[in-house]
């Protein structure tokens, strides 16, 4: 152990030493032997420094092509289209800001979503990802490259994959080794963890942020290592970046300050780490403040308070230092008290702040809802592997440190949340990246080092070898041999290799699996539906697709539609047309009252309705195809959070029968069997027959025939069915020309009771149903992707 | 062409018509509703019955209908087969409203003497729904409102018309003459000697299932590349422009009744030239996946399937594109090029298109373009397109034109000049920007720009190439042992002394040199001012006896070899010979190592 200390020791050295020159010449930097670090200028194919760049530079391409390539499943088997529903809408800010530039864009008032109330976008929306994009297509643009801006947010996810993957190898470097970092790199660019959110067509924060996440870590890591202002600095821009991407980004800002304080638990606070965190803390502050949503959150928000407290801690441990430094003992220990207390308390609060995060862990739960949760959680991690790596992390170095720390939080925070495995997955990558390596120094470098003694063995075979073996004899390999040749000397040659073959087949079935899993379960744009015939022909079902279309080209251009929110990112964005609700669910009572319609009565119902000056009706229907993603079994969540809002009309358990059953035939609840849903969903199903062995108006999903076939609709007409019925669209009816003057003086005093009844009930309970509808959209999420 | 002339000009061709004395002897007209269009056409026999012999002849249009007018064309028919189309030019008749056309005869009509002309004249938009809002059950029913006879400057003896219509089922129709109806056709006439520019309204309502599709406007942009290839690309606006749809779309009536919505368009058939590759039918939002592709021998034909069936009232857009190759439309001589195409293509039968823009898109560098349309068409100012590998912009060539229908598919050609040495810009700049970026790594690499200079870093680097360089060397030299051992090992078998020496002197030879080198290596660290000259040092002394250890060897071996020694003793010294050497090269790696 002591012997490996030393080496990576020495090797620390020399990667310090090229660090040094790094800034000078901007090649990868190779950790090549102690005293050779660096490598030389003249580093050309016949030296090892050129031929490990050179691998090193291959082998990253490599990584990035497989990485690009392995993503874009969805798009040759579909075609380059945006995915699901939060990309569309980034998909159309950044639309927006390509056509109308950056400042309209941040001042933009989107006026077609939440009808009446309208929303803020430019305030409201992490804008990296948007501005990424925009840029990319501007630069391309500027060089009379048209590229049309879809393809540049289809593609983007997959080119940042790239990134991510060098941005590993150089943290891993940093951390670890050379060797360790290409591993790393490999691995972050096929894991499914990270696939799942970054395939071709996924144009979402998390695609970019991966990769903003990973470069500040190393530039965090570089500039605790070298104590530098310039690496601080640009860790900071590289955290703005982040802030500016994701929500994700308080990882970092709770991770950093953890990573100082345990070194400064360890008693390895120098002023490198000072000039480091201090830095970091002030510029990184402000800059994240610059982001219009973040604001003021920084300084307000608890999970923002760890960082500060941090900060205060460092401050008065360096005032300490120096007071030891300029006091007699005496006085010192007599100030060392105070000191002490006062540290203590700082320190003490900083301990509150970090319980409470783990709280706001989970209110960030609520606050990022897209369906990201809803992707089957197939993640994959190779975190068995990590088992050889536990010896060998019991020795640490400051830098090093930040490993077991930055794996210790992950880990936490995708306990807290399953969609915070994303972050996970570039630190399970690295963990075993590093365990993979040194097994392969372990059992193959000593290989290497028995078939050099036997070079007296003269054959020509061996010359060959020989000059193979002339650059090892520099590089780190053979000194680590050499080293560890002892302790090894039990190890017959059966053993090296079996073990080495166990763990190249390790590594191949990694890329299988992790191929497979990206083909099979995140390559769907669940845009475009598709479903393979006996003889394995393919139908597409466009369905979506067609409504959207419809609605855009034949509607009114300002009509509105009113729908579940699912749907609300891609009304918007694919039919361009004005939604009462969407994926942006920041106003429950506004939802509730969506869902108060759909569960509703028609009459009911129709006042909502024309309160709300809704034009359309959209539902998604799946009882003729069996698709079981669709509102009738989403129904109940609508139900239930219209009932939050407004308990007096609504109860959810109006719509199960006494059994305490939720079912759509005959013995359903009549009230179920009478709302709105119910009645946009199975209006004219009891007439069809969809095949010879079931009745008319038997329903695929719920494999029941319905129990209402005889719907008639008062205050609604059918505008438009999609093909296979997926979704349905219903036009409300004007009201007509009435003469009539007692009615109306009788509606104008209905109205205005219901409007005082809305605003007694006001949104108390809206945390629960938000944490409510997250589990629940989770596992109906989970049988729609699956299915 | 149809340019109004000079009033005194068109007055003068007035007096000319009017002079002439042109009687239409027998009229046949067809008027074909069966479609959207009306097309009718009339076969005229024309009679000179004046004195002297008539160069041109007036067709003329109501003043409804002249708005409607999408194409209008005569033709002699003559004797053979082939029919002689005919020169027209737009003209005006004094006091008289409507559209008139001048028609220059082939050649003059001798006094008394008589032609066969045909002439077809495509009216579009001329049939009303009425009612104009149906439900989904019901049946489209129009209005064509048009002439029961020809309208003409001249006296007409003899005419007959016969309408066509799409079904059987007529609402009503008027009845003057009382023409008779056998199915879809109804025959008027014949009416004997109808005055100049008599008019009688002929209404006919009936049942008209036909597409009733209109292309409201159409962008067709051909980019051409001397690199081989034509991009075209249509972008598409549809609307059915049939009776609108009242209340409620069913999709299960639609599904379950083949006669429900039947007025409405579920797909339709664009033939695209044969040669079409890479076919695409997308929208704003993607790929519209409900088209089929059929390759046929002498065309492609594209089986276009909006997302939604067309109901009337309904509009959808789309985008059509594929490339074809240039050697089929693209003709050169020397710097001239003409390209040859169809100005508008088939999108659809019985197509009609309200507005359409042509684009032609050159390549970057094309002069003198000039543009040879069939039939007038309206020049935009030319505009720049900006694409790959552009620099100073492609000219475009923009037009426009209005109501056009299938008679307009022609060929237009564009004549431009391009010089061929601009085809290797292209080439030249991906060249240049790779260069350049090559060029800038190996500056940036090369060069030094820190702004802080490191002595100690510099010297470092200095050192750590010497001491690779060493390791190279040192390395070489203990391979050179291996070939010693190897040529005294060949010699043990052959007993060739010869060969044992050369080989000797060879590598002794080579290991001067490389000690030499190792030396001079060593000389340049102590300048350095660096320790490791010493190891260096140490090495190149424990090498030395390395050397010994091997010469040591090689004479053990030639002893055994002249019989001096037996075989045990030299196995055994040549064993501890082995074992030293082993230790003085571990010791030698070691100190590699700490290099």
């Amino acid at each position: 152990m002591a012997e490996q200390h030393t080496a990576s020791d020495c090797k620390q050295r020399a990667s310090q030493g090229a660090g040094g020159s790094v800034s000078g010449n901007g090649r990868p930097n190779t950790a090549a032997g102690c005293g050779g670090g660096g490598g030389g200028l003249s580093g050309g194919l016949t030296q090892p420094a050129g031929w490990q760049s050179l691998l090193s530079f291959t082998i990253l391409f490599l990584a990035w092509l497989a990485g690009f390539s392995s993503r874009l499943f969805a798009v040759i088997r579909f075609e380059s289209i945006i995915h699901e529903f939060d990309p569309w809408f980034n998909y159309r800010s950044t639309h927006h800001l390509s056509t109308n530039g950056f400042y309209e864009f941040l001042n933009w008032f989107d006026e077609r979503a939440w009808y009446p109330l309208g929303r803020i976008v430019g305030g409201t929306v992490y804008p990296g990802l948007m501005v990424t994009a925009g840029l990319i297509h501007y630069l391309l643009n500027l060089l009379n490259v048209t590229v049309h801006i879809r393809d540049v947010c289809v593609f983007l996810a997959p080119i940042f994959s790239g990134l991510t993957a060098i941005s590993t190898f150089l943290l891993t470097r940093e951390l670890w080794n050379q060797g360790a970092g290409l591993l790393a790199a490999c691995f972050i660019a096929i894991v499914p963890g990270y696939i799942s959110r970054s395939v071709a067509g996924s144009f979402d924060n998390e695609g970019i942020a991966i990769f903003a996440l990973q470069f500040t870590y190393y530039l965090w890591v570089k500039s605790v290592k070298t104590g530098s202002v310039f690496w601080t600095i640009g860790c900071c821009l590289s955290y703005f970046y982040m802030v500016s991407a994701w929500g994700g980004y308080v990882f970092i800002i709770n991770l950093i300050p953890l990573h100082v304080f345990v070194l400064l638990l360890m008693q390895r606070y120098s002023r490198r780490l000072y000039i480091a965190y201090s830095t970091f803390y002030i510029v990184g502050l402000v800059l994240s403040m610059q982001i219009p949503f973040v604001g003021f959150q920084p300084i307000r928000t608890s999970e923002h308070m760890a960082a500060a407290g941090v900060f205060a801690l460092l401050q008065a441990y360096a005032f300490l230092q120096y007071l030891k430094d300029r006091l007699t003992k005496q006085e010192f220990q007599t100030l060392f008290f105070l000191g002490v207390s006062l540290a203590a308390g700082v320190v003490f609060l900083t301990v509150i702040y970090l319980t409470y995060t783990g709280e706001t862990a989970a209110t960030m739960a609520t606050q990022h809802h897209s369906l990201a949760q809803h992707m089957p959680s197939l993640y994959f991690s190779p975190l068995p592997l990590i088992n050889p790596i536990k010896p060998v992390i019991l020795n640490l170095d400051t830098e090093r440190l930040f490993d077991p720390v930055l794996s210790a939080f992950a880990v936490y925070f995708a306990g807290v949340m399953v969609r915070l495995m994303l972050t996970l997955t570039p630190v399970v990558c690295m963990l075993s990246a590093i365990a993979f390596s040194s097994v392969f120094e372990h059992y193959l470098g000593d290989d290497m080092k028995r078939e050099n003694p036997p070079a007296e063995d003269s054959s020509d075979e061996d010359d060959k070898r020989n000059s193979g073996n002339l650059y090892d004899k520099a590089g780190k390999v053979r000194k680590h041999v050499s080293e560890q040749d002892r302790p090894e000397e039990g190890l017959g040659p059966n053993i090296k290799s079996i073990v080495t073959m166990l763990m190249l087949m390790l590594l191949m079935m990694f890329a299988v699996h992790c191929t497979w899993v990206t083909s099979n379960a995140y390559s769907s744009p669940s845009v475009v539906l598709a479903s393979y015939n006996h003889d394995g022909s393919r139908n597409i079902l466009d369905d979506f697709r067609e409504a959207y279309y419809w609605l855009r080209q034949n509607t009114d251009e300002h009509a509105r539609v009113m729908s579940w929110w699912d749907y609300g990112y891609q009304i918007a964005g694919m039919a361009n047309r004005t939604t009462l609700v969407d994926n942006n669910t920041w106003n429950n009572s506004h939802i509730a009252l969506v869902g108060k319609a759909m569960s509703s009565n028609e009459s009911a119902a129709y006042e909502i309705m024309k309160s709300l000056d809704v034009d359309y009706v959209l539902i998604i229907f799946g009882g003729v195809i069996g698709y079981s993603g669709d509102d009738i079994n989403k129904f109940l969540w609508m139900v239930r959070i219209a009932e939050g809002e407004h308990p007096k009309d609504i109860r959810e358990s109006d719509y199960f029968t006494p059994q305490g059953e939720f079912r759509v035939d005959k013995a359903g609840s009549p009230t179920l069997l009478n709302c709105l849903m119910y009645k946009m969903s199975y209006y004219r199903f009891g007439e069809m027959q969809l095949d010879f062995r079931t009745p008319p108006g038997f329903d695929r999903t719920r494999n029941a025939e319905i129990g209402n076939k005889d719907i008639r609709l008062k205050h609604l007409e059918e505008a438009f069915t999609s093909e296979h019925w997926l979704v349905r669209i219903y036009r409300v009816k004007k009201q007509e020309n009435r003469q009539a003057l007692d009615h109306k003086l009788r509606n104008v005093a209905a109205k205005q009771k219901y409007t005082s009844k809305k605003v007694c009930i006001s949104c108390l309970i809206i945390v629960v149903i938000f944490k409510y509808r997250f589990f629940f959209f989770f596992s109906i999420g989970y049988q729609m992707f699956m299915q | 062409l149809w340019r109004a002339t000079q009033p005194s000009m068109c007055f003068w061709l007035l007096r000319a018509a009017a002079a002439d004395g042109l009687v239409n002897e027998e009229v046949k007209r067809t008027v074909d509703l069966s479609t959207h269009l009306a097309k009718i056409s009339a076969e005229i026999l024309l009679a000179n019955q004046g004195g002297s012999p008539v160069q041109s002849f007036t067709l003329a249009l109501e003043p409804e209908l002249g708005p409607h007018l999408a194409y209008v064309g005569a033709s002699v028919k003559g004797e053979e087969e082939e029919d002689e189309s005919l020169e027209l030019k737009e003209t005006a008749v004094h006091g008289r409203s409507g559209t008139f056309f001048q028609v220059q005869l082939p050649s003059a009509l001798a006094a008394g003497g008589k032609l066969r002309v045909k002439v077809e004249t495509v009216l579009t938009h001329v049939l009303r729904p009425f009612p104009s809002h149906i439900t989904q059950a019901e049946r489209q029913l129009v209005v064509f409102q048009g002439n029961h006879y020809l309208y003409s400057p001249y006296p007409t003896r003899s005419q007959s018309t016969r309408v066509r219509l799409a079904s059987k089922t007529v609402e009503s129709y008027t009845k003057l003459g009382n023409p008779s109806k056998n199915d879809e056709v109804i025959e008027y006439g014949p009416f004997k000697d109808v005055a100049p520019f008599s008019q009688d309204t002929m209404k006919i309502h009936y049942e008209n299932n036909a597409p009733f599709l209109t292309i409201s406007s159409i962008t067709r942009t051909i980019e051409v590349s001397h690199w081989g290839n034509i991009a075209v690309e249509e972008t598409i606006d549809l609307r059915h422009t049939g009776a609108y749809l009242k209340g409620p779309f069913s999709r299960y009536d639609y599904q379950r009744q083949s006669d429900s919505g039947i007025s409405s368009v579920k797909s339709f058939k664009t033939i695209l030239p044969a040669s079409a590759q890479d076919v695409y039918y997308r929208d704003e939002i993607g790929n519209i996946s409900t088209s089929h592709l059929q390759v046929l021998e002498d065309s492609v034909e594209v089986e276009v399937r909006p997302r939604f069936p067309l109901f009337g009232g309904w509009k959808t857009h789309y985008i059509i594109g594929y490339n074809l190759p240039s050697y089929e439309y693209l003709y050169t001589l020397g710097d001239q090029y003409a390209l040859k195409m169809r100005l508008i293509d088939h999108v659809y039968d019985d197509q009609v298109i309200d507005h359409m823009t042509v684009k032609v898109i050159l390549p970057e560098g094309a002069r003198n373009v000039h543009l040879d349309t069939p039939y007038v068409i309206d020049r935009s100012p030319d505009q720049l397109h900006y694409t790959y590998l552009d620099t100073f912009g492609r000219p475009v060539l923009v037009a426009t034109k209005n109501n056009l229908v299938e008679q307009h598919i022609q060929d237009m050609v564009v004549h431009y000049t391009f010089n061929k040495i601009l085809m290797l810009q292209e080439p030249l700049l991906v060249v240049g920007a790779f260069y350049i970026l090559f060029f800038t790594v190996i500056i940036y690499v090369r060069l030094d720009f820190s702004i802080t200079k490191d002595p100690a870093a510099e010297v470092r680097m200095k050192v750590a190439s010497i001491t690779e360089q060493v390791l190279t060397l040192v390395n070489k030299r203990l391979g050179l042992y291996r070939q010693m051992d190897e040529v005294v090992n060949r010699y043990k078998q052959s007993r060739d002394t010869g060969a044992l020496n050369s080989g000797r002197k060879t590598l002794e030879a080579e290991h001067r040199t490389l000690t030499n080198d190792i030396a001079a290596l060593q000389a340049r660290l102590k300048a350095e001012g660096s320790d490791l000259a010493e190891k260096v040092g140490e090495i190149q002394k424990l090498d030395g006896q390395v050397k010994e250890l091997v010469n040591q060897s090689c004479q053990e071996s030639e002893r055994l070899v002249a019989g001096k020694v037996k075989k045990e003793t030299y196995i055994t010294s040549e064993k501890t010979l082995a074992g030293k050497r082993q230790e003085l090269i571990s010791r030698i790696d070691s100190l590699l190592d700490a290099l």
